[in-house]
């Protein structure tokens, strides 16, 4: 007969059976990477840590229970592994890609690798897994206590303990086997190839374990038919009728969930898989594990019920049939395998929780507390991290035993399990949003968790209580202070449903209206939006080139720091050796690229966490959380082609102005070509006059005969004065070419204007007599000094003179000159009573050639007199203007500035 | 058998989808009848059935895709 004492030595030394395996399996797997323990059939077997005892035990139970249910768990996990191709091969894709170290790591990674989501999972993982802990506990518990109670002396050393005492010791050894097993050192990606070869070895142990006694029973049974007759005919036969109902869809649906969103199948499925190829073998030979393992589930709880005395637990059968049989051997077998699925599920699932916790809690908590250089010492994050590691372990395996410390009385082995699939099923809408949803957003997925979360405590985890606590009691029976719709398992007096079908029902679907709804009204940040079309369009992009940093101020040396201590020295040396071969130079100088700073964000991503390493990072790259390289290569092209096409628009309008520019000169010079062809015709015109004349009368003159002396007198003397008219004309074009150019210069002295005009009157007198001109000397002023040259100023007032005794037509013609100093400036007024100047021609007057037309008795003037005045005038710094006068002829007033 | 890769991925959607179909009801209902065959109710028949199917599907879907990704450069590992 078996004694406790015995399957506990034996249970120790097959842990340490394990403990060799996993060791010499770390070593082979580290030497030998084409080792089989890198086979999918390595693979597919670790990925039935699934199967824990709840299978081994549990199934058996709830199929004693409630039939077929128990096939569920399995069906679901079946479907997903079928379409593998669709859900699992994205995740392991994208993990890999990312260095995906957890699922908290997945969600965080995805939705803007935000801390604060990585550590909402983790806590409501630590949280949600407690039940499962303790239902392995309550399972290894309740199978040594089976096996102590099954005779008189099978107490052993276990007499006086009770289950809790019993729990407590299980949960002691579980810890320190997995401190062990899982947290010798930290490792790049997460993947622990000796607990993997440990737990493929464990899963052939309970799949040979179950199929040993499932052969023995249909055996011992007389074959599958006589076992269901006999069952049938002493009315024990599993219920059937009604197993289709809410709870069938229920289980299957959160079974789903659990393959995935459970952590230690993402560790094994995801995060250990080393090949994606390998889901190949696993979408087909995992389902047919578990099909193995639940091929006689039901035969052994049907045989169970109908051969085992009345009152037996049910969860045990598997272990007490064979007992009950005298079959010590194959009871001892059964034992090891239920122990052995306990275990494999213990050491991983903490494995994979205190990787969470030391990722996503401890690590933020050491970077926000220290400064960005910590320690001198280069192991210390390494160091660090499995200290923590430890101590969640510590954590995670307190809170199951606390759970089944509590709950130690309540319940069968499968319910308590169903509470922690329903916990974790509620990161599974946001898992499918983040690789499927483009605009699922952070806020989207953090509330829909966290509501989904806080159903769960009410409708799921609270009512466990119910049957140690009366105050849950009362709670679940009558609602908090009386309020009957708030009731958790009557949620909005939603009472049709069985518990757990309501609880995953509210749960999900506020879970799933709260992620549509949150992520529809919010906006992503950039870094979620990058990190969104890395995840949706994996496989589209391929390897997208990932780097978030713009290489900024770090230093290969900054960087390098940060490396070893995560890293540790050897693989931080070799990852920057690698990088600066690729890049053909010394390590020593090598300069940080983005796309190397996005490298080694991954490499310390996978240790540590997306979001860590991204707040690692960002501490030494300074100014990097808002310079995202995709956005700024963007911008940049963005950037560049704006700069392009202003520099387009600049040299257009720079030619756009030229043209103006020579439009504007072309349109001066033709001006000033027609006023030269002008000029020209009319001096040609002027010279031809007298020309003319000059001619006629000397052909005349050629000619003797005919004319007398007089006439020839007349003649000659006309020539005469024609030819001086045009020496004039000629001399004043000249003049006036050369004060237009400026050549005819004179110093500007202080001359005195009042006794130049009193020299011009003096020459004009005689001309003034010829014509009888009365002049009228109006207010004069005294001596005045203006800047001038005498003499020209002379010629302007002969000019001026002149023109009003040519142009006077009156019979009596006046002639006054005025002159006097008003505010610093000297002018003078000269006027007559002619016939004045029609308003047509008063611009005109002062171009060249232009003559007064009326009045003019003696045409004789070339024109020029008055524009030369003006030149003249102009040069002294003065005015020569037509103004209104006080005869009814013109005046003309010139004006000079007083010299002081 | 060599097949077009994307109707194979097609295959392998409707046999998920289709596999889900028959393990809920209404189509389960139809099958759960007090009969039993050998002795064994034939609800827990069909469904064996039904998942030895799904498996065997799976098993000749996954081994007619091609290998890999094209632009997966990683050579898989013999079996």
């Amino acid at each position: 007969m078996l004694s406790a004492d015995f399957v506990i030595a034996t249970a120790v030394g097959y842990v340490g059976l394990l403990f060799v395996l996993a060791f010499f399996g770390d070593r082979r797997a580290r030497a030998n990477k084409k080792s089989f323990l890198h086979s999918p059939a390595v693979y597919t077997l670790s990925i039935s840590v699934y199967c824990t005892s709840w299978t081994f035990y549990g199934a058996v139970g709830n199929a004693a229970h409630s039939g077929l249910e128990f096939l569920t768990i399995y069906l679901g996990p079946t479907l997903v592994f079928v379409g593998w191709w669709f859900l699992l091969r994205r995740l392991v894709r994208i993990s890999h890609n990312q260095r995906i170290t957890s699922l908290a790591d997945l969600l965080s990674s995805r939705f803007g690798k935000s801390n604060r989501l990585a550590v909402l999972v983790t806590c409501i993982a630590v949280i949600g897994i407690a039940p499962y802990i303790a239902l392995q506990l309550k399972a290894v518990t309740s199978s040594i206590q089976a096996v102590a109670g099954s005779s008189e002396f099978g107490q052993g050393s276990l007499a006086g303990i009770d289950d809790v005492g019993l729990a407590f010791g299980i949960a002691a050894a579980m810890a320190l086997f997995t401190i062990l097993f899982g947290t010798r050192h930290v490792d790049a990606k997460e993947q622990h190839h000796g607990v993997v070869a440990a737990i493929a070895f464990e899963a052939v142990v309970k799949l040979g374990a179950l199929l040993a006694v499932g052969i023995f029973v249909v055996y011992a049974g007389g074959g599958l038919e006589p076992i269901f007759r006999r069952a049938a005919e002493l009315g024990v036969k599993a219920p059937t009728e009604n197993t289709f109902n809410d709870r069938w869809l229920t289980t299957l649906v959160l079974s789903v969930a659990a393959i995935v969103c459970l952590p230690r199948q993402f560790q094994v499925t995801v995060v250990e898989n080393s090949d994606e190829s390998h889901l190949r073998v696993a979408g087909w030979a995992f389902p047919a594990y578990m099909l193995l393992m639940s091929l006689f589930i039901l035969p052994i709880a049907v045989f169970g019920l109908s051969v085992m005395p009345a009152g037996s637990n049910p969860d045990m059968f598997a272990l007490t049939l064979p007992m009950f049989y005298g079959q010590s051997p194959l009871a001892l077998l059964a034992f090891i395998g239920g122990f052995s699925s306990a275990t494999s599920m213990i050491i991983l699932e903490s494995i994979a929780l205190s990787i969470m916790v030391s990722n996503h809690i401890v690590m933020p908590l050491v970077l926000r507390f220290s400064s960005s250089q910590p320690s001198a010492d280069g192991q210390g994050v390494s160091r660090l991290l499995l200290v923590a590691r430890r101590f969640s372990i510590i954590l995670i395996l307190s809170l199951g035993f606390f759970y089944f410390f509590f709950t130690r009385d309540s319940n069968a082995l499968a319910p308590i399990g169903l509470i922690s699939f329903t916990a974790i099923a509620q990161f599974f809408p946001a898992v499918l949003a983040a690789l499927f949803w483009r605009d699922a957003s952070l806020k989207g997925a953090t509330s829909a968790i966290a509501a989904g979360f806080v159903i769960w405590v009410w409708c799921s985890f609270l009512p466990s209580f119910e049957s140690v606590s009366p105050q849950v009691a009362m709670l679940v029976q009558h609602g908090p202070w009386g309020i009957a719709w708030l009731r958790p398992e009557a949620l909005f007096g939603l009472d049709r449903l069985d518990p757990l079908s309501h609880a995953a029902f509210w749960s999900l679907t506020i879970n799933v209206l709260t992620l549509t709804v949150v992520s529809l009204l919010t906006r992503q940040s950039a870094l979620e939006r990058i990190q969104s079309t890395l995840f949706v369009d994996v496989f589209r992009h391929g390897s997208t080139p990932q780097g978030n940093f713009v290489r900024g101020s770090a230093t290969a040396n900054d960087l390098f720091f940060v490396a070893e201590r995560v890293l540790g020295d050897r693989r931080a040396a070799a990852l920057f050796e690698s990088a600066a071969r690729e890049s053909g130079v010394d390590p020593d100088r090598l300069e940080p690229s983005s796309e190397f700073i996005g490298r080694l964000e991954r490499e310390l991503a996978g240790s540590i966490g997306a979001a860590s390493a991204h707040v690692m990072l960002s501490k030494v790259v300074t100014g990097s959380d808002v310079s995202l390289e995709e956005v700024m290569q963007m911008a940049d092209e963005t950037q560049q082609v704006i700069e392009y096409s202003q520099q387009l628009e600049k040299t257009s309008a720079e030619l756009r102005s030229t043209a103006r520019k020579l439009e504007d000169a072309n349109t001066q010079l033709r001006e000033l070509d027609s006023q030269k062809d002008e000029f020209l015709s009319q001096v040609s015109h002027e010279v031809r006059t007298p020309m003319t004349s000059i001619r006629s009368f000397s052909e005349i003159l050629l000619d003797p005969q005919g004319i007398d002396d007089t006439q020839r007198q007349h003649f000659v003397s006309t020539i005469h004065q024609e030819s001086l008219r045009l020496t004039r004309l000629l001399d004043e074009i000249l003049d006036l070419s050369a004060l237009e150019r400026g050549e005819r210069s004179w110093d500007n002295v202080p001359v005195d204007a009042e006794a130049a005009l009193d020299r011009a009157l003096r020459v004009c007198d005689a001309l003034l007599r010829q014509r009888n001109m009365q002049v009228e000397l109006g207010e004069r002023a005294s001596a005045t000094m203006v800047e001038g040259d005498a003499d020209r100023l002379c010629q302007v007032f002969i000019n001026l003179v002149s023109n009003a005794v040519k142009y006077n037509d009156s019979s009596k013609p006046v002639l006054r000159v005025t002159s006097m100093v008003r505010s610093g400036s000297f002018s003078v007024e000269i006027a007559d009573n002619g016939p004045g100047i029609p308003k047509s021609e008063r611009t005109l007057i002062f171009e060249k050639f232009s003559r007064g037309k009326q009045g003019a008795s003696d045409q004789s003037g070339a024109g020029l007199g008055l524009a030369i005045s003006r030149q003249i005038i102009a040069r002294m710094n003065g005015t020569l203007e037509l103004v209104p006068g006080p005869l009814s002829g013109a005046c003309f007033r010139v004006r000079l500035p007083v010299v002081r | 058998m060599m097949a077009e890769p994307r109707k194979l991925v097609s295959s392998m959607l409707a046999l998920t989808v289709f596999g889900a179909l028959l393990f809920v009801p209404p189509l389960v209902l139809v099958f759960n009848q007090p009969i039993s065959h050998f002795g064994i109710p034939q609800i827990v028949i069909y469904l064996f059935t039904v998942w030895l199917l799904l498996i065997v599907g799976t098993a000749l879907l996954s081994r007619s895709l091609p290998p890999g990704d094209p632009d997966k450069s990683a050579t898989p590992e013999d079996d």
